[in-house]
């Protein structure tokens, strides 16, 4: 019981809303409860039993309550599941179960999966759940127990990731690794329609139709300490302060050659970026950075529209972006893209997750483990692949000359001392962010590439501090949102020294009028903007290509402090989970 | 003890490391990171610190930090890199070394020792100070008494610590390392009571009272006071370096004596390196670039063509142009010269907060994302200080200010 819960804390950062536990042993016990983890551990009784699992939910089916929290459990009592994804047939299996007598208490799509084993269930848990699948579509990672099979745990995963840890004497199936470290190192990733058979023994891995697949143990490098703030208040914090370790790594032994085997020279003659979230708006920079470094013709598109859209006949090369790799909708839009017979490019974080398999080539962000929900450094290790795709593909394609890739080169690897420089000020910036912290609706506005940046600014600021955030391209402002100002709303605004400035200037100027506090994030040593806005935040002077990256760590900082000051769960955020693997 | 330190063996004595202090007198290099975290044979004077005490079993170490303290905790973070378990206790206000002590009182329970994370020491100094029981100091001689606290003993028990006297009494000096245990914690207080927060005049009062024994050992102990100090320090940490080869060699290139070349660096043709040298990751060594004794280079540092960097410290992402000459010099992360930089060393006056100091042998000090343009000349023992902007050709001497603009 004790390593369930310790290791279900490891993926709270997955989502919670609610949380339950599973424990064959003297009969089978579930409990669950609303909330986070604690709540369940303050009312559990001491649990004995070998076997067992424990979940915790993000709710997509039903609202978070006791009810639908996972397991869920079937009518005779002696099956219990737990189960992430989506089972996009369960409203016409749960009509047909609750014909043939099986009684239903949650709203939960999981419930018609434990219904369904148990109506194929004579005693093999294995067999039964084989079967159950058979007639299921969707999305899952289940892990299943049964009273009459005590010492076995069954697993399966399709498009929702699935891990199994091997120990001595021990066995452990998790959607993430963090929840096993403290236990084994020794892990088998397992791939989608496949089942796992977990004994204490070990595991067998076999696909649906029984068949056994043969998979190696990987070892994990990384530690669980690697998990734990050192010292930090939120981890968010200290990601923050990793970035400019982070930009290194990304860097390494790649800015004088970034090797990709001429994967750039042809195949086509566009880019489309494609994510979700976060990544979204480091596509959306990435669309400004390619065009560019590289002259290529770019554009970005939402990973879950992208899905549905019909493409045009062109044939772009797809770069799909997604810290984690798992990123459903961007999975989805893997497949599409190689349906429509595009080459397709991964950036992830995660080495060997489902992304960087469904990719015909993966250019790895060295980030290192990231647990805040709110994406830090996996971020500006986006747009760091990024700026050394572009020099490549730039280089590669003749559009990009020796002399200004060098130039270009140079300001690449000063990038972490920029980010050193505002962290050097990051008093200052928690200074204005408790001045603006208290406001309601805050504005964020910037032009070309600092308009995602923009973007990513609001969206760090609302999801952890709660702030009604949105930005704005500048120039679209007095096209309707110039309305929303008021003496209440402060405006942060991208306002570097760079093609943009003077119309920038125009826009503060309309803000301005409204009476609104301007925050200016410029250029060091610019000596005019002071003047015309209330707060400066500075960032060092870089090529305007390259300034997204110290503006996005200001507005980090910005967001962080404001949240802390609010007093949010920083690096917990209520209804949002870091990777999001539904649909 | 609990049950882990049984189950892993453990040494159950905890260490304090005083971090918590900014080092003014290391003018520009502690414009943006504390002194401990000023790197010395490409690592931070703390992480020799931390080593000693793990290569003497002790784990359970308790970091006190305040001035810029993210830059230390996102270093080391809980430890585990380096074989240790590490807290931060947040000293607010930097009052003296008992105070920064007495902050750490909830979590000390038995001996412990306390040390100066910006003292280099070696595993032979710890293992002398925890070698003994009751209350110790480390003492040692120095040929600069007047800078330190001068340690009166009477055969091995101390008598008193006098803080940098006028006069010299003995050159016999206070390390700053103790071995105490909580019955120092009432001593803190009531000398705390009187205005009194260091712990020299702990360790007097505690001489007077239970006794301390004055421990001389033959361990390494190296302190800098001065940024010219660092350059020794590299020197004893480069002692210490093994040879490493990874990233690029290209065809040519001469390596002697003991060479450490990180992960992804470019080494490019006819590069001459003589060890002992280090060189972090993803350095990028120009053509017929010469780098010689005892050099230190952090990561992602470029060394232009022809250029020759001897006996110097070069901190992260710094960027020299071809055909410049450093010698004896400290150069902060992230400054940038370009071609033709002159800092050769020679005799050099120079000037922190406000007093000068000959130094025999001294190169250039430069700060922090200092930018210098073409053929810039720095005199022996000039200080650049933090973001300067320099154009090309100008003669440097004397102090330039944070931030200031050369033409």
């Amino acid at each position: 019981m004790g390593i369930l819960l310790d290791s279900l804390k490891r993926l709270e950062y997955r989502g919670y809303d609610s949380a339950g536990i599973a424990v064959v042993g003297n009969g089978l016990q579930v409990y669950k409860d609303k909330g986070f983890i604690a709540n369940l551990e303050a009312q559990l009784p001491s649990l004995e039993g070998t076997t067992g699992l424990a979940h915790t939910r993000w709710a997509t089916h039903g609202p978070p309550s006791k009810v639908n929290a996972h397991p869920h459990v079937d009518c005779a009592g002696r099956i219990a599941l737990a189960h992430n994804g989506i089972i996009e047939n369960f409203a016409e299996l749960r009509d047909r179960l609750k014909e043939k007598g099986h009684a239903f208490r949650s709203e939960t799509d999981t419930e018609s999966l434990v219904h369904l084993v148990e109506s194929h269930y004579e005693g093999d848990l294995e067999a039964a759940v084989r079967s159950a699948l058979r007639e299921v579509r969707g999305s899952y990672a289940i892990a299943a127990v049964s009273s009459e099979e005590p010492g076995i745990v069954v697993g399966a995963r399709n498009e929702s990731p699935l891990v199994v840890g091997v120990g001595p004497d021990e066995t452990f199936l998790a959607s993430d690794v963090p929840a096993l470290l403290k236990h084994t190192d020794k892990v088998l990733y397992m791939m989608d329609r496949e089942m796992v058979v977990l004994t204490p023994d070990g595991a067998v891995i076999k696909d649906l139709e029984g068949r056994p697949v043969d998979r190696e143990p990987q070892r994990i490098t990384w530690t669980l300490e690697d998990a734990e703030k050192g010292g930090f208040e939120h981890f968010m914090l200290k990601e923050i302060f990793e970035q400019p370790a982070a930009i290194h790594e990304t860097l390494l032994g790649r800015v004088a050659n970034l090797d990709v085997n001429g994967f750039f020279l042809d195949g086509f003659t566009s880019v489309k970026l494609v994510a979700c979230g976060t990544s979204y708006h480091a596509a959306l920079a990435g669309k400004y950075i390619l065009e560019e470094i590289a002259g290529v013709p770019a554009s970005a598109e939402l990973a879950s529209e992208y899905r549905y859209s019909h493409g045009p006949q062109e044939r772009p090369l797809v770069i799909l972006l997604s810290q984690s790799g798992e990123t459903a909708d961007t999975l989805g839009a893997a497949r599409e893209a190689k349906r429509r017979g595009c080459k397709t490019l991964a950036i992830c974080n995660v080495i060997g997750s489902s992304l960087t398999r469904e990719a015909d080539k993966t250019i790895y962000t060295r980030a290192g483990l990231e647990i805040g929900v709110a994406a830090t450094k996996t971020f500006v290790t986006q747009l760091v692949g990024l700026y050394l795709i572009a020099l490549r593909l730039g280089l590669d394609r003749g559009t990009l000359g020796d002399e200004e890739a060098d130039r270009l080169k140079d300001e690449l690897r000063s990038l972490p001392r920029a980010v050193q420089g505002i962290l050097n000020r990051a008093d200052d910036i928690r200074a204005l962010a408790e001045k603006y912290g208290d406001a309601r609706d805050i504005f964020y506005i910037g032009r070309h590439v600092n308009y995602p940046i923009a973007m990513e600014g609001a969206l760090k600021l609302k999801e952890i501090s709660y702030i009604h955030a949105e930005a704005y391209a500048a120039g679209e402002l007095k096209h309707g949102p110039l309305a929303l100002l008021t003496p209440q709303t402060p405006v942060l605004a991208v306002a570097v020294r760079d093609h943009t400035y003077e119309k920038m200037r125009s826009n503060i100027g309309e803000v301005n009028a409204r009476g609104s506090p301007v925050v200016g994030v410029g250029t060091e040593g610019d000596r005019e903007l002071p003047k015309f806005v209330d707060d400066v935040i500075w960032v060092p002077e870089l090529s305007p290509v390259f300034v997204p990256v110290p503006v996005t760590v200001a507005m980090q900082l910005f967001a962080y402090h404001a949240a802390r000051k609010r007093g949010c769960p920083i690096d917990k955020p209520r209804n949002l989970a870091k990777s999001v693997t539904v649909e | 003890m609990g049950p882990r330190d049984v189950l892993e063996g453990a040494v159950s004595m905890k260490a304090v490391i005083l971090a918590a202090g900014e080092g003014a007198r290391m003018g520009p290099f502690t414009a943006s990171e504390p002194k401990v975290m000023i790197p010395v044979g490409n690592r931070p004077i703390l992480e020799y610190v931390v080593q000693a005490l793990v290569d003497n079993g002790v784990h359970d170490i308790l970091v006190v930090v305040g001035y810029r303290r993210e830059r230390i905790l996102s270093y080391f973070q809980d430890g585990k890199a380096f074989g240790a378990r590490m807290k931060y206790v947040v000293q607010g206000k930097q009052l003296g070394t008992a105070h920064a002590v007495a902050e750490c009182r909830p979590q000390l329970d038995g001996t412990f020792v306390v040390l100066n994370g910006s003292n280099m020491v070696d595993a032979k100094f710890l293992a002398d100070l925890l070698g003994h029981d009751g209350p110790g100091v480390m003492i040692t001689q120095s040929d600069r008494p007047r800078s330190y606290g001068v340690v009166t003993v009477k055969g091995t028990k101390l008598v008193s610590i006098t803080e940098k006297p006028a006069e010299v009494i003995s050159n016999l000096i206070n390390t700053g390392a103790y071995a105490l245990d909580p019955s120092v914690f009432p001593v803190i207080e009531g000398l705390a009571g009187e205005g009194n927060h260091d712990l020299p005049a702990v360790l007097t009062a505690l001489a007077a009272s239970v006794g301390v024994d004055a421990v001389r050992t033959d361990g390494m102990w190296v302190d800098a006071l001065y940024p010219w100090d660092l350059l020794r320090l590299n020197q004893a940490a480069l002692k210490g370096v093994h040879d490493v080869r990874a990233g690029t060699i290209e065809p040519n290139v001469t390596i002697r004596g003991r060479v450490s070349i990180g992960d992804g660096c470019t080494i490019r043709s006819g590069a001459y390196l003589q060890g002992p040298l280090s060189l972090g990751a993803g350095c990028e060594i120009g053509p017929n670039a010469v780098l010689l004794p005892s050099s230190s280079l952090g990561r992602n540092v470029r060394i232009g063509a022809l250029t020759t960097v001897a006996n110097s410290i070069l901190m992260d992402d710094v960027s020299l142009g071809p055909s410049s000459v450093v010698q004896d010099s400290v150069i902060g992360s992230g400054v940038t010269a370009r071609a033709g930089l002159l800092a050769a060393s020679g005799p050099g006056d120079v000037q922190i907060e406000g007093e000068w100091h000959p130094v025999p042998q001294i190169g250039a000090l430069l700060g922090e994302d200092s930018e210098l343009g073409n053929g810039v000349t720095v005199d022996p023992g000039t200080v650049v200080n933090e973001r300067a902007r320099v154009s090309g050709g100008a003669r440097l001497r004397g102090t330039i200010p944070s931030g200031g603009v050369v033409l």
